[in-house]
C-alpha cells in the first residue's frame, strides 16, 4: 500500500518535472518575458482600453479584473496542451503506454508546472492591473482572493487536459487552441457582462471555466469575503474537476484505439 | 573551358555545444579541396558520410560561401558572380524535402520554370516531357504530399532540369530508389552526359560510380584523397586480384611452382567439400590465366575464376585504413 | 533590368500569387488568423459597443478587418521566409535567378488579398448576427484607400520576412507584437484614449494611417485634406519598406550562405 503510494508519487513528480522541462525547453528567459509576461499584459491593454471606450472610465476594474482571472486561460490551454502533444512529437508517447505505470498520476501530473504557471500569470495580471490601469484592491479579501486565482490555475489546466487529448486526435493543435483560446475571450465574461447574452450563450459561458472564478473574483475586490463567493469557487473547481475526468477518459480511449489499429505513431 | 574549376576550397561550420555556457567548436568539413571539371564530363564525388561531398556541393551551387579558396562554375565565380552562375545550373539533393506537399507536381514544375525564367510556352511542353522522362505522367496533378520516397526523388530530378541547364550536380540521387528507379534514373543521367551536359555526381554506390562516372574523386574527411579514371583507381588495388582455381588435390610441388613465378604474389588452398580451391593473387589479374594453365597441364582443373578488384575494393583501401 | 526581365519577375510574383492562395486555402492555422481571429474580436467588439452599435458598426467592422491584415502579415508574411526553410524549398528559391524580394511580394500579395477577405467576413457577420444594415459614406475613397493600404501592407511584409530570418529569437515576439499595433493603430478604438507620448509611436505605424483612411471614408470624414494625409504617409512608408527591404533581403541572404542556414536549421 505504502509501496505504491510511493511508487505514485515518484511518477507524479517525473510528470511535474517532465512538463517543468517541457516548459523550459522553449522557454528561455526570454522566450517567458515575451510570451508569459509581455504577451498577455498586450491583450490586457488592449480589452481594457476597449472597455473603457465601449461602457466609459468608470468601469475600467470590470475589465481589468476580468482579464486579469483571464491570464490563467495561456497557461491551461497553451502550455497543458503542449506538454500533452510534446509527446506524441518527440515520439515517446509509445513508450509511455507501454509502461505500467498509473495513467491518472502521470496525466494529471503534467499539468502540475502549468497550473503554478498560469497562478503566477494571474498574480502578472493584478500586478499590471495596479501598477498602470489603476486597480483599487483596498476592500480586497487577500486569503479568498489568493484562494480563487488557485482555483482557476486549476480549472484552465484541468480544460487544457481535456483539449490535449482532443488534440493528441487531429493535426490542428493550434487551430483548436486558439479557437478555444479566443472563445473564452467572449464568453469568459471578462470583457462582457455575461448576464446580458442570451440564454443559449450563457449557458456556453457556464460550461467554461474562468465564468465563476471571474465573477466571484469581483465580488471580492468589491469587498466580498470567501463564504460569499465559496459556492462560485466550489462549482468552479467541480468543473475542472470534470474536465480532468472527461480529459483522462478520452486519454484511455485514445491508447485503447491507437493500440487496436496500430496508429500510435501517426501525426 | 573548364565548366567546374576548384582550388583549395576550404568550409568550416562553428558549432555551440553545451547548454549553459555556450562553447563553440569548430568543425572542418571540406579541408583543401582542388579539381576541375571540362565541359561534357560525367565527374563522380565519392566518399563516406560527412566526407565533405555534400558541402562541396552547396558550394558550387551558390549556396554557401566558402571559408577559404575559389572556385567557378561556367567561368564565373561562386561568391561575387552567383547571380550568373544560378541560371545555368540544376541541382538535387533529393530527399523528402524541398518540394511544396500541398501542391501538385505539375504546380511545384510550373513554380520553378516561373523562377527560372522559362517561357510560358516552353514550360508548357517541357513539363508534361520531363514527368513523362521521369515516370510520373500519370500521377502529376496530385499533390506531393501523397507521394512515395522515389516518386519525390524524381520529382526532384524533373525540377532540376525544367530550365535545361548545361551543368547538373547530383548529389546523391539514387538514394531511397528502389533497383528499378535507380536504374531508370542512371540511365537518365547517361541520356544527360549523351546530351553534352556537365554532370557532377556523389553517391556512395561504388558501382554506379564505375558505371557512370569519366573520372572519379575520393574524398574524405574534407580531402580528396585520388582522384581519377575509375580503372587507373581500380589498379590501386590491383594486388587484390585472386584466381581462384577449382581442383581435386593439390600437391605441394605445385605450390611451390606456383610461389617462384615471378607473378605471383601469394598462394593459398582452401578445402571445400571435396575438391580444394586453389587461390592465386597476382597483380596481373586475368592476364594470368594462360600461363597458369600451362603450369595445370596434365592435372584436373574444375571451375576457374578470377576476382577482380573493384572500384569497392579500391575505396575501401583509401579511406578505410585496411592494410 | 530590361523589359523582359521586368515582365518575367512579374510572371513569377503572379505565379507566387497563385502558388501562396492554394496553399494557404489547406492551412488551418492561416484560416483562423484571418477569418476566425477577426471575426471573434469583432462580436466581442460588437457586443462591448452595443449601446451604440448602430454608430460604431462599420467602424468594428474596419477595424476588426484590420486586426485581420496585421496578424496576417505577423504570421504568415513574416514567416514567408522562414517558413520555406522549414519545409526545405528555401535553398531552391535561393539558387534560382529570381530575386527573392520578388517571391515574397507574390506571398504578400495573396495573404493580404485573402485577409482583406475576412473584412467581408465581418461584414457579412455583422449583417446576420446583428441585423444591421452597413453603409459605407465614401465608398470611392474607401476603395482608394484600401489600394494603398495593400500597397502598405504588401510592402511592410517585405521587412518584416527578412527581420524574421535575420535573428530566430524574433519570433518569441510574435504573439507580443500582435496587439500593441490593434492599439497604437487605432483599429477598434480611437488613439485619443491613449496616453500622449504614444501618439508619435502611432505615427510611426503604416496600418495607423491605413486604418484612419478606411474608417474616415467610411463615416464620411474624408475631406481632402484628411485623404492626402492618410494617402500620402502610406505612400511615404510602401516607398520606405521598398527601398529598405532590398538591402535587408541582400544582407538576410548573404548571411545565410556564410552562417549556412538556409537549409533546416
Amino acid at each position: 500500500m505504502l509501496k505504491t503510494a510511493r511508487m505514485n508519487l515518484r511518477l507524479f513528480y517525473d510528470g511535474a518535472m517532465l512538463s517543468y522541462m517541457a516548459l523550459f525547453r522553449w522557454l528561455q528567459p526570454m522566450t517567458y518575458l515575451a510570451s508569459m509576461v509581455f504577451a498577455p499584459l498586450t491583450y490586457m491593454l488592449f480589452f481594457v482600453f476597449l472597455g473603457r471606450f465601449a461602457t466609459g472610465e468608470d468601469n475600467a476594474s470590470f475589465y481589468v479584473i476580468g482579464n486579469s482571472i483571464q491570464m490563467a486561460a495561456s497557461s491551461g490551454i497553451y502550455g497543458v496542451t503542449m506538454s500533452i502533444t510534446g509527446d506524441r512529437w518527440d515520439g515517446t508517447l509509445p513508450y509511455l503506454f507501454g509502461a505500467p505505470a498509473n495513467r491518472l498520476v502521470i496525466f494529471v501530473g503534467r499539468a502540475f508546472m502549468h497550473v503554478i504557471n498560469g497562478y503566477i500569470s494571474v498574480l502578472l495580471g493584478f500586478f499590471w492591473g495596479i501598477t498602470l490601469l489603476g486597480l483599487d484592491l483596498s476592500q480586497t479579501n487577500i486569503g479568498a482572493m489568493a484562494l480563487t486565482i488557485l482555483v482557476t490555475s486549476i480549472s484552465t489546466a484541468g480544460l487544457g487536459l481535456l483539449l490535449g487529448c482532443l488534440s493528441l486526435m487531429t493535426r490542428n493543435v493550434m487551430f483548436v487552441n486558439n479557437t478555444v483560446f479566443f472563445m473564452l475571450l467572449l464568453f469568459s465574461g471578462a470583457n462582457i457582462d455575461i448576464t446580458t447574452f442570451p440564454a443559449w450563450m450563457q449557458s456556453i459561458s457556464y460550461a467554461l471555466p474562468l465564468t465563476r472564478a471571474i465573477v466571484a473574483a469581483r465580488e471580492i475586490v468589491a469587498g466580498a469575503n470567501l463564504a460569499q463567493v465559496a459556492n462560485l469557487l466550489g462549482t468552479e473547481l467541480l468543473y475542472g474537476a470534470i474536465y480532468i475526468v472527461l480529459g483522462y477518459s478520452l486519454f484511455t480511449w485514445f491508447e485503447k484505439q491507437a493500440k487496436q489499429r496500430g496508429t500510435l505513431e501517426a501525426v | 573551358m573548364n565548366a567546374i574549376e576548384v582550388k583549395n576550397l576550404r568550409r568550416v561550420f562553428t558549432t555551440n555545444v553545451g547548454r549553459f555556457r555556450r562553447e563553440s567548436k569548430e568543425v572542418v568539413a571540406v579541408d583543401d579541396v582542388s579539381f576541375s571539371v571540362p565541359d561534357g564530363e560525367l565527374f563522380g564525388l565519392l566518399g563516406p558520410n560527412g566526407a565533405g561531398k555534400t558541402t562541396t556541393v552547396k558550394m558550387l551551387t551558390t549556396l554557401l560561401i566558402p571559408s577559404a579558396g575559389t572556385a567557378h562554375v561556367a567561368g564565373k565565380n561562386i561568391v561575387d558572380e552567383a547571380d550568373q552562375i544560378r541560371p545555368r545550373i540544376g541541382f538535387i539533393f533529393g530527399g523528402e524535402r524541398g518540394l511544396y506537399w500541398r501542391l501538385s507536381a505539375i504546380d511545384n514544375l510550373r513554380y520553378f520554370a516561373s523562377l527560372y525564367h522559362v517561357e510560358p510556352d516552353v514550360s508548357a511542353k517541357r513539363i508534361p516531357y520531363l514527368l513523362e522522362m521521369v515516370g510520373l505522367a500519370d500521377r502529376g496533378k496530385e499533390k506531393v504530399e501523397g507521394y512515395s520516397r522515389g516518386m519525390k526523388q524524381r520529382l526532384h530530378i524533373a525540377r532540376s532540369l525544367i530550365h535545361d541547364p548545361d551543368i547538373l550536380f547530383l548529389d546523391e540521387p539514387t538514394i531511397g530508389l528502389d533497383p528499378v528507379g535507380a536504374r531508370g534514373l542512371r540511365q537518365v543521367v547517361r541520356n544527360l552526359q549523351d546530351e553534352k551536359k556537365t554532370i557532377l555526381l556523389t553517391t556512395h554506390y561504388m558501382f554506379e560510380a564505375d558505371m557512370l562516372c569519366q573520372r572519379i574523386a575520393v574524398i574524405d574527411k574534407g580531402n580528396i584523397v585520388a582522384m581519377d579514371t575509375p580503372e587507373e583507381l581500380k589498379k590501386l588495388v590491383l594486388d587484390l586480384s585472386v584466381i581462384e582455381v577449382e581442383m581435386f588435390g593439390v600437391s605441394d610441388d605445385l605450390i611451390s611452382t606456383l610461389r617462384s613465378q615471378n607473378y605471383v604474389d601469394n598462394v593459398s588452398v582452401e578445402n571445400r567439400e571435396q575438391r580444394q580451391v586453389l587461390m592465386v593473387q597476382t597483380e596481373r589479374g586475368s592476364e594470368a590465366i594462360p600461363d597458369l594453365m600451362t603450369l595445370f597441364d596434365g592435372i584436373r582443373v574444375g571451375k576457374v575464376t578470377s576476382r577482380e578488384p573493384t572500384l569497392e575494393d579500391a575505396y575501401v583501401r583509401l579511406v578505410g585504413g585496411e592494410a | 533590368m530590361n523589359l523582359s526581365k521586368l515582365s518575367a519577375h512579374w510572371r513569377t510574383v503572379r505565379i507566387s500569387f497563385e502558388m501562396q492562395l492554394r496553399q494557404n486555402f489547406s492551412d488551418p492555422f492561416i484560416i483562423f488568423a484571418i477569418i476566425v481571429q477577426p471575426m471573434i474580436i469583432a462580436t466581442l467588439a460588437l457586443w462591448m459597443l452595443q449601446d451604440q452599435v448602430d454608430q460604431f458598426a462599420i467602424f468594428v467592422i474596419v477595424g476588426s478587418g484590420m486586426t485581420g491584415l496585421w496578424s496576417s502579415l505577423l504570421f504568415i508574411s513574416g514567416n514567408a521566409i522562414t517558413g520555406e526553410r522549414w519545409v526545405g524549398t528555401l535553398e531552391g528559391l535561393v539558387a534560382s535567378p529570381t530575386p527573392m524580394p520578388v517571391i515574397v511580394l507574390g506571398k504578400n500579395l495573396a495573404n493580404v488579398f485573402q485577409s482583406l477577405s475576412s473584412m467581408l467576413a465581418s461584414y457579412a457577420l455583422v449583417a446576420l448576427l446583428f441585423g444591421l444594415s452597413i453603409e459605407i459614406q465614401q465608398p470611392l475613397l474607401f476603395a482608394v484607400s484600401i489600394l494603398f493600404a495593400m500597397l502598405a501592407f504588401v510592402t511592410f511584409g517585405l521587412i518584416m520576412a527578412s527581420l524574421f530570418i535575420i535573428n530566430p529569437a524574433v519570433q518569441n515576439w510574435q504573439n507580443g507584437l500582435e496587439f500593441p499595433v490593434y492599439i497604437l493603430g487605432g483599429f477598434l478604438f480611437p488613439i485619443a484614449l491613449l496616453p500622449g507620448w504614444t501618439t508619435p509611436l502611432s505615427y510611426l505605424l503604416a496600418p495607423y494611417w491605413a486604418a484612419r483612411a478606411l474608417q474616415a471614408a467610411s463615416v464620411g470624414a474624408g475631406t481632402v485634406e484628411e485623404m492626402s494625409l492618410n494617402w500620402g504617409m502610406m505612400l511615404l512608408f510602401s516607398l520606405i519598406y521598398v527601398v529598405v527591404s532590398r538591402s535587408l533581403f541582400l544582407f538576410v541572404l548573404r548571411k545565410a550562405r556564410v552562417d549556412a542556414t538556409l537549409g533546416m536549421q
